[in-house]
């Protein structure tokens, strides 16, 4: 890694008594450093993030097929127009955002409900955050696999425990609205901990002298929350939201596991649809299309997402 | 950036809450409060709580209605039967776990050894369009692992690299560059850039002074960094399930999926095999717990 | 401008597949096997016969061929087709034989990842030994029509594993006799569920992954005369959702579902299993091959030994109504084209040794399902599970899906829409139309190579 490095080039410990010479050899050598630094991550970048997804541009303008062969036909914006007029397709998107926005709607609340709550206990603060953060840090799958037993009409736990209040059985995963809704809840019940994390960051740095200055106005509480805290939390808790957003948006691994999609298509979104798209039809010319596409709400929600970040780091 | 996040996580004492509790009239409130919280982390822990309940359970009990929560038969077949197979030789699971191991670790190291070097430089020099650069690394963090897959794949397949262990360490690693460089610059920002140079001064170059006196200051944050990058990899399954295909080089996560959807679901089986899996992550965890702002939102917020 | 170079030269490696893809044609004789230790794979999905095929091929193939171990390579069900195609489409596969669902064929066969093994059979395989219809359904390409082989129709897999559904029902709720008609099914099953609180009348497939859904429609559509499509003319509209296929649309969703469990619109195999070892159901439909853990005590609530579970449990072939069919499952064994030679010919081998009359009356006593006619009606197959004669019986009233490269979208359309249908997503007839239109369009379309799809 250091090989290109001019390294020698500074004559010996004597020359650096003597600033200017030295300097300017020393910011040639900074500039091959830095090179040599980051020329590796950012090759691998390009190997495994840009060149695949170049070629899949490329590819989403043909008709090309992974399994299927023969050379690949360029079509034009036909995949594009195929997928923006698709009624498949606009069935799955709504499905996402009722999914994006239920889920981080409902994470949000919860979240920062469960750090405002943490932030005014003196106590135990620190045992509480740790178990509250305990679901976020398991695999998707386990989330998923476990949820569907506990949410299995018959045999779950959910039910069950309905049961014994004298409640009546509900079909969690296979209504629509239901198997919609089993998604959203399972996906906050990994995801609170993330927003509530970063509210609780938010909420501890709040300048003691703040509220001390508040109580001695006499102000009522809810005057405090809205003029203190929440205005010095919520660049914070809008990180957090857009973040979420993004990884809800992508989707994939715990409708594969939980619903597969049903019932019939009413849980499909749209990663899931493109996984179907790519790997049981094999139609790569399509299913490059439509991840371009998905590429670009991603680019402009991550745009967002750093712009706020900047205008935090700033401010 | 004066208050860390360890102080919303420590158990310490308070520092400098508002003393709202011990008003007048607060008591009640603050009960209430209380109350709350514990049906929170009660809901938010159930399932977790569940899972190891059932991963001892019998089978028979797993299914019981209504739900035996205790005065069960206590077994642990379950957690043998996640490492021994039933003819007592090496389960495929265990195989699985050892792989996820082996992924988990190099590309984490891999990721490391790439990411750590460019954060420094992205930290110490001023480089030509270094914020564009450093947006463009973070943006390819998020692009949907459903849609990178097609063309990796087809890549894959002209290099040779489908259903190989290596395949899925690269790919892991790439999407951990990005987070290393982000998650290590802002550790790197925190050690001052007089220390370099006052080494510099006494003679020693750029590459020593970091070598010899940054990067020791560095090993806390490499480590919270690493571990993050290595829960990365632990968990994913998308890439596992799409790029490789046989037990010795399947990943724990798509091999756990599989328990599911044979002819009769060991549910006791699936909840061991969650346990073993998710106690790494869960120890790890407890392990940076000072970092874990940081880390869940790529090293862009620190405080 | 260097990555758009690399881009284009990437994806010019890609089009070299572009030769008229078609099977190469596997030898007419077996080629000398090699002296060395080699490992024969397989692909399957994990389940017992899985299991039970490495157990049994290590320990009888390799009396024969000592250097020879077996190795049987699982994946989960759901990923099953895109495990098997994703490494056919790498031009690379980490297994020798592929254990395909009998509709993969013609996707296979089309993109040219299985060996033409026609003359192979000619030269090696007594094809006399077999019900003419089920040695062409797991290797015929074009597609056999139902009943009958297509003597000049080439053959790419040979059979490996039989299976059809059985129907289990509860000898201490309804009685010793099973019901013979669909009618009569539904009847007793409403009947039993009335008497027996707490026990639904029905448990089958209702999951929208695999072919769950799809072939449970497609049973009730044969059983009351309906038809899949019209082969020759390629017509599903119109012929999918005729009279018949309403009126079976109309039993399972409007008759059958209501007998079944609140919440059991995504139950498979295994659920359906489980359904009967806790004892909920009265009559359920399932996989032969599958239902082997049902006799198991240890996972079940209907008694502590085999013997008192089969006291509670019988099992029948399928009731009639307008017709007798019943679904063809099972899977045949087919030599991957990206497989090493000395792997081919040891797979020709292996295959040529497994289809041996003595060696399918083993397979049969280890817990498989043979298919040569001897074997089915050996004294070894029909004692060796309760569910034996069932598949013996049900051999000649088989029907399979139609097997075209198209398969894995046609399934997909008929999993999901029929899972809406049951679980109140879509009005059954609404539900079915789409079926017919959307499969008849992916027909219709399959000219179109990688467009479309959507």
């Amino acid at each position: 890694m250091s090989a290109p490095v001019p390294l020698t080039t500074d004559p010996g410990r004597v020359a650096s008594a003597t600033p200017p010479a030295p300097g300017r050899s020393r910011r040639l050598s900074d500039r091959g450093l830095a090179v040599a630094f980051t020329s590796p991550a950012l090759l691998l970048l390009l190997a495994m993030s840009v060149f695949p997804l170049l070629w899949a541009l490329y590819l989403s303008f043909t008709d090309y097929s992974a399994t299927r062969g023969g050379a690949a036909h360029f079509v034009g914006f036909g995949n594009y127009t195929a997928i923006l007029t698709s009624a498949q397709v606009h069935q799955r998107a709504l499905t996402t955002l009722i999914y994006v926005v239920g889920a981080v709607t409902l994470q949000t609340v919860l979240g920062f409900a469960i750090a405002y709550l943490i932030s005014r206990r003196t106590h135990g603060r620190g045992l509480l955050t740790t178990l509250f953060l305990v679901p976020m840090m398991l695999s998707p799958v386990v989330v998923g696999l476990f949820w569907r037993f506990m949410l299995d009409a018959q045999f779950g736990v959910i039910n069950s425990m309905l049961g014994s209040l004298g409640l009546g059985q509900v079909e969690w995963l296979t209504r629509q609205r239901t198997a919609l809704v089993s998604l959203i809840v399972v996906d906050t019940w990994q995801w609170t901990p993330f927003i509530m994390l970063i509210a609780l960051a938010g909420l501890t740095a709040v300048p003691k002298y703040l509220y001390e200055a508040a109580s001695i106005d006499r102000a009522s509480e809810w005057f405090r929350f809205r003029t203190i805290t929440l205005p010095l939390v919520w660049p914070l808790l809008l990180i957090a939201v857009l973040f979420r957003a993004i990884e809800a948006f992508r989707l994939f691994d715990l409708v594969y596991i939980l619903t597969s999609g049903g019932p019939g298509v009413s849980t499909e979104t749209l990663s899931f649809h493109v996984y179907k798209v790519a790997f049981l039809g094999f139609n790569t010319g399509t299913a490059s299309a439509y991840g371009i596409l998905m590429v670009l709400v991603v680019i402009v929600l991550t745009q967002l997402y750093l712009r706020y970040l900047n205008k935090l780091k700033e401010g | 950036m004066a208050v860390s996040v360890d102080e919303a996580v420590s158990a310490g004492p308070a520092r400098g809450r508002p003393p709202a509790a011990r008003r007048p009239g607060g008591r009640g409130r603050s009960v209430l409060e209380v109350a709350l919280l514990t049906v929170l982390a009660v809901v938010m822990l159930f399932p977790v709580l569940w899972m190891i309940e059932t991963s001892i359970k019998e089978n028979r009990d797993v299914y019981a209605i209504p739900a035996e929560f205790f005065g069960f038969t206590v077994t642990m077949d379950h957690f043998k039967d996640v490492f021994v197979a039933p003819d007592g030789g090496r389960s495929a699971l265990s195989v699985a776990f050892l792989n996820s191991v082996l992924v988990a670790g190099a590309s984490t190291v891999l990721a490391t050894v790439l990411g750590v070097p460019a954060a420094w430089a992205y930290s110490r020099f001023a480089l030509k369009a270094k914020k564009d650069q450093l947006f463009f690394i973070l943006s390819t963090r998020f692009m949907p692992p459903v849609v990178v897959v097609i063309p990796i794949f087809l890549m894959y397949r002209q290099v040779g690299l489908i259903d190989s262990k290596l395949g899925l360490i690269l790919i892991y690693a790439a999407y951990n560059v990005p987070f290393t460089i982000w998650m290590m610059k802002g550790f790197v920002d925190e050690v001052p850039a007089e220390y370099e140079d006052a080494a510099m001064l006494d003679g020693y170059t750029r590459l020593q002074a970091f070598r010899k006196f940054t990067l020791p200051l560095l090993v806390p944050g490499i480590a919270a960094t690493a571990v993050f990058a290595l829960i990365f990899s632990w968990n994913e399954f998308v890439f596992a399930i799409f790029l490789t295909s046989s037990d010795s080089v399947r990943t724990a996560p798509p091999a756990i999926a599989g328990l599911i959807g044979g002819t009769t679901v060991d549910w006791g089986l699936v909840a061991a095999a969650s346990v073993v899996f998710a106690l790494p992550v869960l120890v790890f965890a407890y392990l940076v717990r000072r970092h874990l702002v940081a880390g869940v939102t790529l090293g862009a917020v620190r405080r | 401008m260097l990555l758009v170079a690399t881009t284009l030269t990437a994806c010019g490696g890609g089009g070299d597949d572009g030769t008229k893809a078609s099977a190469p044609k596997a030898p007419a004789t077996i080629p000398e096997l090699t002296k060395d230790p080699l490992t024969l794979s397989f692909i399957w999905f994990d389940w017992p016969p899985a299991h039970a095929l490495e157990d049994f091929a290590n320990a009888e193939y390799k009396k024969e061929r000592p250097n020879a171990t077996i190795k049987v390579n699982t994946v989960p069900n759901a990923n099953w087709h895109d495990a098997m195609f994703t490494q056919f489409a790498a031009r690379k596969t980490d297994f020798d034989i592929a254990i395909l669902d009998s509709q993969h064929i013609g996707e296979a066969v089309t993109n040219g990842n299985i060996l033409d093994l026609t003359d192979f059979v000619k030269n090696n395989i007594d094809v006399n030994a077999y019900n003419p219809y089920l040695l062409a359904a797991y290797g015929q390409f074009p597609q056999a029509e139902t009943g009958k082989r297509d003597e000049n129709a080439s053959l790419y897999g040979l059979p490996l594993l039989g299976d059809t559904w059985t129907m289990i029902y509860r000898k201490d709720l309804i009685g010793d006799k099973p019901p013979q008609t669909w009618d009569e099914m539904i009847s007793v099953a409403e009947k039993c569920q009335a008497d027996h609180p707490g026990v639904s009348g029905l448990a089958f497939h209702q999951a929208n992954g695999s072919d769950a859904a799809a072939v449970t429609y497609n049973t009730v559509n044969g059983v009351y005369g309906g038809n899949l499509w019209d082969a020759k003319t390629r017509k599903i509209e119109g012929v999918l959702n005729d009279a018949a296929g309403q009126e079976a649309m109309d039993v399972l969703v409007n008759k059958m579902k209501p007998l079944t469990a609140k919440g059991s619109g995504n139950w498979f195999i295994d659920e359906v299993n489980a359904a009967v070892a806790q004892g909920k159901a009265c009559i359920a439909f399932n996989w032969i091959a599958a239902s082997g853990g049902l006799l198991d005590p240890k996972e079940s609530t209907l008694g502590t030994t085999r013997e008192q579970i089969l006291d509670k449990l019988g099992f029948a072939t399928l009731p009639s109504q307008k017709t007798n069919l019943v679904p063809l499952g099972g899977m045949g064994m087919h030599v991957s084209a990206y497989s090493p030679t000395a792997n081919q010919a040891e797979a020709l081998n292996f295959m040529k040794w497994f289809e041996r009359a003595d060696i399918q009356k083993k397979w049969a006593a280890a817990g498989g399902v043979p298919s040569r006619t001897d074997a089915l009606e050996s004294p070894e197959f029909l004692n060796a599970g309760p569910f034996n004669q069932v598949y013996t019986d049900s051999v000649p009233r088989m029907r399979d899906m139609w097997n075209v490269p198209e398969y894995a979208r046609l399934v997909d359309i008929e999993n999901t829409n029929v899972n809406a249908a049951l679980n109140g997503a879509k009005k059954p007839k609404d539900a079915l139309d789409d079926i017919a239109k959307e499969q008849q369009a992916v027909l219709d379309s399959s000219s179109r190579k990688g467009g479309g799809g959507l």
